[in-house]
């Protein structure tokens, strides 16, 4: 009896599997609709934090929905990146378009993204304008282009006033204190820190403060790079002369690093809880004023800095506010924190399989791609948020200065929406007229928003804008080498990974130890490393310089 | 009181119970009895069968290196490779053992603060007192991990937090410890987390057994001269046992699942040796990586050990006498 009962239920089983088999599968592609001006809403998805909006909410998505008729539904990342767009690829169900930061390979693996080339042929002449020059950086192995890039430069390449990589920041009152002295080695720079927290000794202060929490590991693990006078090439730095790619992670310059941060750890000066906190924890201590210097990039801790900054305008006392100097090594290293122009090409916009309309978001996109639509999206509406003088020159009033800085008119304005993520003239870029096409980068914006204390800063070290007290950045085609990509489930891959957990695992431990145990650990350390499969990564990013090298971009 | 003889009970063939007959017509005349009952479940079997038996296809996934959005066909099966992979790494083992330390250390603080917070909540006579206790204690069963990872590395900081802050003034320790940094400590700290966030709730259910027992039996007890302990002891503790035996198998059974949202937000690299277990490293080197082959290979050696316990649990139980789950 029990057979058959089992026999019967198979059977209905089947029988509902295949009616499931026979209603999937159908669902077509709605046709695409070309010219029409009627109003559409398309889905967006962008893997960094933000607030989630429909961009008709904003001056500047209002404007372009009136010249295009599309809206977009933003939707910005919650958690991991990685996660999340695992989901995407997992139900094979994507927003329109999708600005996926790090994740790009997967979405590339997955064929999430649809080619762009015929799209761009027919609909797209200002993209051809703008991306043109940098189409053999764009190309998969197959020919195709399945994203926009966000740095294709247009124009002559104007540098920045105001820092925006990496540096090691120093508590103003500090450099004030000592006499506002040049800083250049590791050891001066420290030795500034250790003099003032011995002067406060009573006050609480955290000498030395590190930021390691999970994705963020690297603001640790990539300081002896720069140190040793090389720009942000991830996870190896790549020699001038012969071009070869090393891994540092268990080079004499990591262990130097970890070697001084031991040392602040016994003086008492590292704050050990670096270890453990999360981001915001992190943040909330450099806000706190009580930090007196850590290294971390400026987008990273931005959001500290910027309260800072801003809290420094209201009290007109800029002592908590940080500088960023350029420490290296030795007297003889040229630091290179500032980026090389550079096209980085595993970054960017696609449209994917699921996009209901691709010919509209093309056209949407060429429509962005214009001067007027380039100088909206970053300076906003003349006479409003910039003004412009006899002579052309665009530049902003203290008042538009102040208001075009705070995040709740960046958000309400679009500013914060449309500056970036999009197919744009990439960060550099300058408009036929002169104009810088960024504001942050025209020099009168950056003059007119330095406080008393920035302009006092500044002729004490005798600079015009904050990144002159850095070295000019050399020539390096294949920059950024961490802009490679790095196929999903390959050696190089695993090796990333697993070189991620051994020093997760390990540098906590070198920072904290007893010195006298340091290298003991070290050398338990770079055993465990050299098993490794070290080889497959550092090979694979020199192979993949050389191309770069001789398939280079514009410049 | 006479009793009246019961009449004498023929049996004869003809009046065998129709569910007596086998074979093929008795089950389709006992499925004809009893249509409006199959009726009746046929959506949850729809339901059953979509939910939970359709998705174990995926399983084909862990025998191919499984590309997404890639016909069957197209894939490429890879056999055994990602078990291999899996329990050949290095960490397997110590991943392994941290998934089953925390469980158990959870299974048995879990039952143990629950039985004895029950039984005191059980025991008190001011309903006004219970009910604010009961609410209380299981406020925190509604707080997500999220936070209440915030508020646990908050109040487990070595600037200011309180753990540290009452241990220095009541002269336990001199500095403050770095209690997440210290990998030792994490279980502790998660069987610790886990009781302050679930006590209240685990103890609903044996409240509810508690009601159930016949308060006859306390009466009883009482006549018999037993004190409060004793009727604890004698009377409440037996009545939950039932009840105690099946959340224990049901719980064996899940032994493979430590959790994942402590372990990810209060993991850091310096307690990442105690506090990895199965779900993290799936996370990592599966969908992290985009591997979801491993993913799944991992989910189907969970599956199948989480089977294996929950019927020895059960057998283990029977065995005994005791009440079980099927």
């Amino acid at each position: 009896m029990t057979s058959k009962r089992f026999g019967i239920i198979t059977l209905v089983m089947v029988m509902m599997a295949s009616m499931i088999a026979a209603c999937s599968g159908s669902s077509g592609k709605e046709p695409a609709s070309g010219d029409s001006k009627e109003k559409v809403t398309f889905t967006y998805f962008n893997a960094t934090a933000g607030r989630d909006i429909n961009t008709n909410e904003t001056r500047i998505g209002k404007i372009l929905e009136d010249q295009t008729g599309v809206n977009w539904k933003l939707e910005h990342l919650v958690g991991d990146s990685n996660t999340k767009i695992g989901t995407f690829i997992a139900s094979n169900d994507y927003p329109d378009v999708i600005v996926p930061d790090g994740t790009i390979d997967k979405l590339l693996d997955a064929g999430a993204f649809i080619p762009l080339n015929d799209l761009i042929d027919k609909y797209g002449p200002n993209i051809k304008r703008v991306y043109g020059p940098y189409y053999n950086l764009m190309k998969a192995e197959d020919g195709n282009i399945y994203f926009l890039p966000l740095s294709a430069v247009v124009g002559d390449y104007l540098p920045a006033p105001n820092l925006e990589q990496g540096a090691f920041w120093v508590q103003r009152r500090v450099l004030k204190e000592a006499g506002y002295p040049k800083i250049k080695t590791l050891d001066e720079y420290l030795a500034l820190i250790r003099n003032y927290a011995k002067k406060h000794a009573d006050e609480g202060l955290t000498g030395y403060l590190a930021l390691t929490t999970q994705d963020r590991f690297y603001a640790l693990t990539n300081a002896p790079m720069h140190l040793a006078g090389y720009p942000n090439d991830g996870g190896t730095i790549i020699d001038m002369k012969t071009h070869r790619a090393t891994d540092y992670g268990d080079m004499e310059i990591t262990k130097r690093y970890l070697k001084e941060l031991n040392q602040l750890n016994v003086e008492g000066l590292f704050d050990k809880s670096s270890f453990v906190d999360n981001y915001d924890q992190y943040l909330a201590k450099l806000t706190s004023g009580k930090v007196l210097g850590f290294f971390d990039y400026r987008w990273q801790a931005g959001q500290a800095l910027n309260n800072l900054q801003e809290a420094s305008k209201q009290s007109g006392n800029d002592d908590m506010e940080y500088i960023g100097l350029p420490v290296v090594y030795d007297q003889n290293i040229k630091d290179q924190y500032i980026d090389p122009s550079s096209f980085v090409n595993n970054r960017g916009i696609g449209i994917t399989v699921s996009a209901k309309d691709p010919v509209r978001i093309i056209k949407f996109f060429d429509n962005l791609l214009t001067d007027e639509n380039q100088i909206l999206s970053n300076w906003g509406i003349k006479g409003e948020t910039y003004d412009v003088d006899k002579k052309g020159r665009f530049y902003r009033t203290e008042e538009q200065i102040k208001q075009t800085g705070q995040d709740a008119f960046r958000e309400s304005f679009g500013f914060k929406y449309f500056e970036y993520s999009w197919p744009r003239y990439g960060s550099g870029s300058t408009l036929p007229d002169g104009n810088s096409v960024g504001p942050g980068r025209q020099p009168e914006v950056a003059r007119m928003s330095y406080t008393e204390g920035d302009k006092k800063l500044l002729k004490v070290y005798g600079v015009e804008s904050f990144s002159q007290m850095f070295s000019a950045p050399d020539e390096r085609p294949w920059y950024p080498a961490w802009s490679i990509p790095i196929a999903q489930g390959s050696t190089a891959q695993l090796f990333q990974q697993k070189k991620g957990d051994l020093q997760r695992k390990y540098f906590p431990r070198l920072v904290l130890s007893a010195p006298e145990q340091f290298d003991a650990i070290w050398n338990e350390y770079t055993t465990e490393f050299n098993k490794l499969d070290v080889k497959a990564y550092e090979e694979l990013i020199t192979k993949e310089v050389a191309k770069k090298i001789e398939n280079p971009g514009k410049k | 009181m006479g009793h009246s003889s019961p009449p004498p009970v023929t049996i004869s063939l003809d009046h065998l119970p129709p569910s007596r007959r086998t074979g093929f017509r008795g089950f389709m005349h006992k499925l004809n009895q009893q249509r409006a009952l199959v009726w009746m479940s046929v959506p949850f079997l729809i339901w059953l069968f979509i939910f939970k038996y359709l998705p174990i296809w995926g399983w084909t996934i862990a025998f191919q290196d499984f590309k997404p959005a890639r016909k069957l066909l197209d894939q490429q099966w890879v056999g055994l490779k990602h078990f291999h992979f899996l329990f050949q790494d290095e960490h397997f083992l110590r991943v392994m053992r941290n998934t089953l330390a925390m469980s158990f250390i959870n299974l048995v603080l879990g039952f143990v603060t629950a039985i004895t917070l029950a039984i005191l909540l059980n025991e008190l006579r001011q309903i006004m007192f219970k009910r604010v206790v009961q609410t209380v204690s299981y406020l925190p069963h509604f707080i997500s991990w999220v936070v209440a990872a915030s508020i646990i590395s908050t109040a487990l900081s070595a600037d200011g937090g309180i753990i540290n802050e009452v241990l220095m003034w009541l002269g336990l320790i001199k500095e403050p410890i770095l209690w997440l940094g210290e990998g030792s400590y994490f279980w502790g700290i998660l069987g610790a987390s886990e009781v302050w966030k679930n006590v209240g709730w685990n103890t609903i259910i044996y409240l509810a057994a508690m009601t159930m027992i016949d308060p006859s039996q306390y009466e009883a007890a009482e006549m018999d001269g037993a004190g409060r302990f004793q009727r604890i002891w004698h009377v409440t503790l037996p009545g939950l046992k039932p009840v105690f035996i099946i959340l224990l198998i049901m719980n064996i059974g899940n032994l493979l699942e430590s959790g994942f949202e402590p372990q990810y937000l209060l993991g850091n690299g310096m307690n990442v040796d105690y506090s990895e277990n199965l779900d993290i490293f799936v996370l990592k080197y599966g969908i992290q990586m985009g591997n979801f082959s491993l993913s799944i290979a991992a989910g189907m050696f969970k599956t199948v050990v989480s089977f294996i316990l929950l019927f020895s649990a059960n057998h283990i139980a029977k065995r005994l006498g005791e009440e079980r789950l099927f």
